[in-house]
């Protein structure tokens, strides 16, 4: 245990209430991964950083997404809008840290293959109590597959694919416990708010798709196959492949008529039923009105056509190679109860069978 | 045909209308042709080895859209397997599934019971792992049903001389055999390796097959948890022992080096292999982290296999081959699909791309089914074990060679002596494993070198 952290943890101690109550909660959250500007009080302290994820050489960048109002959905009149994607309506969203790129297989592996505890292993290094609670979502989560899930298009600084909602969920819960700050996947409203970055158009830098190869990669452009993260221009508030590359995972279910009932405020269609569930952005595997700003779509049980073994995995969406995801964290971290009941709410439980 | 005659079509109809499948069950020789009984063309399943791949093997023989098709026993050595399995398949097959408590079995003797339920033409699908494939395939035989046969189905030389003799036995009986090496039902490869064989690549004299993906199923295991019997852990984690599976080896790689094979149209005559293992930690598997095996063909063309489970490198999953004419992709990542296509030179540029598979490819999974059960309806000849065993014997060629550290002749594999799970007719649940583990819990692991006899000591 390195000095410093265990004396704050100690201070921590005296200040929080007393004897099993307070040992309990530390138990639970052990104080975060010391990291620069990562901590901020309101809006106006929110800076960039650069998430670590220990016994790794890996980082997560995070930006900075202000607290704001948005027109989500699109208007009829948009060039090749779904019926999914109105009405058009009003949403207000407290403020949250976006990662400016997809997640990669460099970060993804660490937890889906244990290679942290490898490295530990190997070095001889020792679990922090941060590792001892991550071990719970990481240790047999996911289990290991049976191919290549990078299906020959290359690892190293590609983005993660195939995961399901559920195994991009339990990411998220591991990397909350291995840093100690709250990391989720974004909600539909978020997702779409960050990807406009102000903007009103049907793609954040205009209406007309002609210059989207300078921004994304799609089927015209992509040769077939995922592309490194980060290689186009970003958006105007510093996101990279928020179109195209790869549909990025949220945490909402898809209702076609889910906005004429949608909340004013952080608005959630927590998940009662697998399928559908929505994934943002469109792929290198799509034509560009998939790619728009407002375009959605749902997840479906052929997405694991190819899964050999049944019951199906619920770690793996074998015939998605087009899905991954990015992740973020909101500035206030709601409490317990506010993840149980929203946040981190989603039925039916995913129980894993192989195990 | 259509539908409608499909599946009203008799056994008899079928010999009626067709003089050629008449005249091939005659050349069969003294027995009858063991088919479904003429007034009922409902083809009965029982499913012995209820775990993941067995339950989809379950799935896609279910979903074939021949005729009446129902499975009515199932097996396995555990109940929350099999309680996994029945509600998976009841749910999504409901018509199809016949299986009250009572053709519900359980523990080593399972097999019998739920193949006692079938008669003969029906089919069994063995899907435990393969240590038990030549037990349950004797039993089957002397009962006359047709049999669905994972892959591998040998790991080591003493079973791979049963199961050459038991193919024969089957063949004799008319008995139709599939063996679940299904991307030889692939439609893409099937068009490129008549391609290949036709000459367009020239001579074949290099192949390579790579299966590089990080941990793979349960090819890496920790110790056996409290309570639980090392024998239980053995079967349930079976990726992990050489007398259970063959190993990483065996059940992971046996995949591409058959592609090989099927590509250069022979089998190897020798292998020599390397491999180690790296990170460790608490596992206690038998396994390497990486295999680089060389195979030779009898004209001296290599075929380079190359096997890695370690997280963090660069993976591939795919099959090559290289001519004087030209090259191919065989498969190009993972089992489907496998986008076959040939090159004019050897490095797979895209504008040399002389040919590519036209079509979508179906599911080599379904496929396999689709074939094995056409076979047994319209009594074809249908024997895939002899193939199966050669591909599962020059696997484990592979394996030796890299476990042992010594040059292995196909010959040598074949004759070799050891024979990793001998009793496995006596096993009884509580009893002892086919491995044993030392005071420390550590099972024997291959000493390249250090034993060069035996992949193991015994």
């Amino acid at each position: 245990m390195h000095p410093a952290r265990l004396k704050m943890r100690t201070i921590s101690l005296c200040l929080a209430l007393c004897g099993l109550l307070a040992s309990t909660a530390i138990a639970e959250h052990p104080a975060p991964l010391p990291v620069p500007d990562s901590t901020a009080g309101t809006e106006a302290e929110m800076k960039p950083y650069a998430e670590l994820i220990e016994h790794s050489r890996e980082k997560i960048p995070m930006v900075p997404i202000p607290g704001g109002t948005f027109l989500m959905g699109s208007l009829r009149r948009e060039k090749g809008r779904g019926k999914d994607e109105g009405p058009q309506h009003e949403v207000t969203l407290s403020p949250f840290w976006m990662a400016s790129h997809e997640i990669t297989w460099n970060s993804y592996e660490i937890w889906m293959s244990d290679t942290d505890i490898l490295r530990r292993e190997a070095l001889g290094i020792k679990a922090t109590q941060r590792d001892a609670v991550a071990s719970e979502f990481q240790l047999s989560k996911p289990t290991p597959p049976y191919t290549d899930m990078t299906f020959g298009m290359g690892k190293r600084g590609y983005p993660a694919i195939c995961m399901t909602q559920h195994a991009a969920r339990t990411f998220c819960q591991w990397l909350t416990a291995k840093t100690g700050r709250y990391y989720r996947l974004p909600t539909e409203a978020e997702w779409e708010y960050a990807c406009r970055a102000g903007t009103t158009t049907a793609y954040h830098f205009g209406d007309k798709p002609a210059p989207l190869g300078e921004y994304a990669w799609f089927l015209d452009n992509s040769e077939e196959k995922y592309q490194k993260v980060g290689q186009k221009k970003p958006n105007p508030w510093g996101l990279y492949d928020m179109h195209g590359n790869v549909s990025e995972w949220v945490l909402d279910q898809h209702l076609a008529s889910a906005y004429g009932d949608h909340a004013a405020k952080n608005p959630l269609l927590i998940p009662t039923t697998l399928y559908p569930r929505v994934v943002r952005g469109g792929s290198w595997d799509d034509e560009p009105d998939r790619l728009r700003s407002a375009a959605r779509r749902g997840s479906g049980e052929e997405w694991k056509e190819q899964d050999p073994q049944d019951p199906v995995s619920i770690w793996y969406h074998t015939d998605a190679l087009w899905v991954g995801f990015r992740i973020v964290r909101p500035l206030v971290e709601p409490t317990d109860g506010e993840k149980a009941e929203k946040w981190g709410k989603t039925a039916p439980p995913q129980i894993d069978e192989e195990k | 045909m259509s539908e409608k005659t499909k599946t009203t079509s008799t056994r008899r109809d079928f010999l009626v209308k067709s003089g050629t499948i008449a005249a091939a069950t005659t050349l069969v020789g003294t027995s009858a042709p063991r088919v479904h009984a003429a007034e009922d063309n409902t083809i009965q399943i029982a499913l012995v080895g209820c775990g993941g791949r067995g339950t989809g093997a379950a799935v896609n023989a279910l979903s074939v859209q021949n005729g009446p098709i129902k499975l009515v026993a199932m097996a396995d050595v555990f109940e929350d397997r099999l309680a996994i399995s029945y509600r998976s398949l009841s749910t999504q097959l409901t018509n199809k599934v016949d299986v009250p408590d009572e053709r519900k079995f359980i523990g080593f003797d399972a097999y019998k019971q739920a193949i006692d339920c079938l008669k003969p033409g029906d089919v069994v699908i063995f899907t435990t792992p393969c240590a038990f494939r030549w037990l349950h395939f004797t039993y089957a035989i002397e009962k006359g049903v047709n049999v669905f046969m994972e892959k591998p189905v040998t790991a080591d030389g003493p079973t791979s001389r049963k199961m050459f003799e038991l193919a024969k036995k089957a063949e004799e009986k008319n008995l139709k055999v599939g063996v679940g090496l299904m991307v030889r039902h692939c439609k893409a490869r099937q068009a490129l390796a008549q391609k290949i064989h036709d000459g367009e690549l020239g001579d074949v004299l290099t192949l390579r097959a790579y299966r590089m993906a990080g941990p793979t199923g349960s090819a890496s295991t920790g110790p056996a948890p409290k309570g639980m019997s090392d024998l239980e852990w053995q079967i349930r984690r079976f990726h992990a022992f050489l007398w259970a599976s063959g190993g990483a080896v065996s059940d992971f790689l046996i995949h591409n080096i058959d592609e090989g094979c099927w590509a250069k149209g022979e089998w190897p005559v020798q292998a020599i292999a390397s491999g180690g293992r790296h990170y460790r930690g608490t596992t206690v598997d038998q396994n390497f982290d990486t295999y680089s095996i060389e195979f030779t063909f009898g004209d001296g063309a290599k075929l380079l296999v190359n096997g890695r489970t370690i997280p963090g490198c660069k993976t591939d999953f795919a099959t090559y081959v290289h001519g004087t004419k030209g090259s191919a992709i065989f498969s190009t990542a993972g089992h489907v699909p496998a986008r076959s296509r040939i090159f004019k030179g050897q490095n797979f540029n895209k504008d040399e791309q002389i040919w590519a598979y036209p079509e979508r490819e179906p599911n080599p999974y379904q496929e396999e089914w689709i074939d094995l059960i056409r076979a047994i309806r319209q009594d074809e000849t249908y024997n895939e074990v002899e193939r199966g065993v050669k591909s599962s014997l020059v696997t484990s060629m592979g394996r030796m060679a890299a476990h042992t550290g010594q040059l292995i002749t196909y010959d040598q594999m074949l004759n070799c002596d050891h024979e990793f799970a001998p009793d496995i007719d006596k096993l009884v649940l509580g009893g002892p494993a086919p491995l044993l583990s030392d005071d420390e819990g550590r099972y024997p692991i291959p000493l390249p070198g250090l034993n060069p006899e035996h992949e193991y000591e015994v």
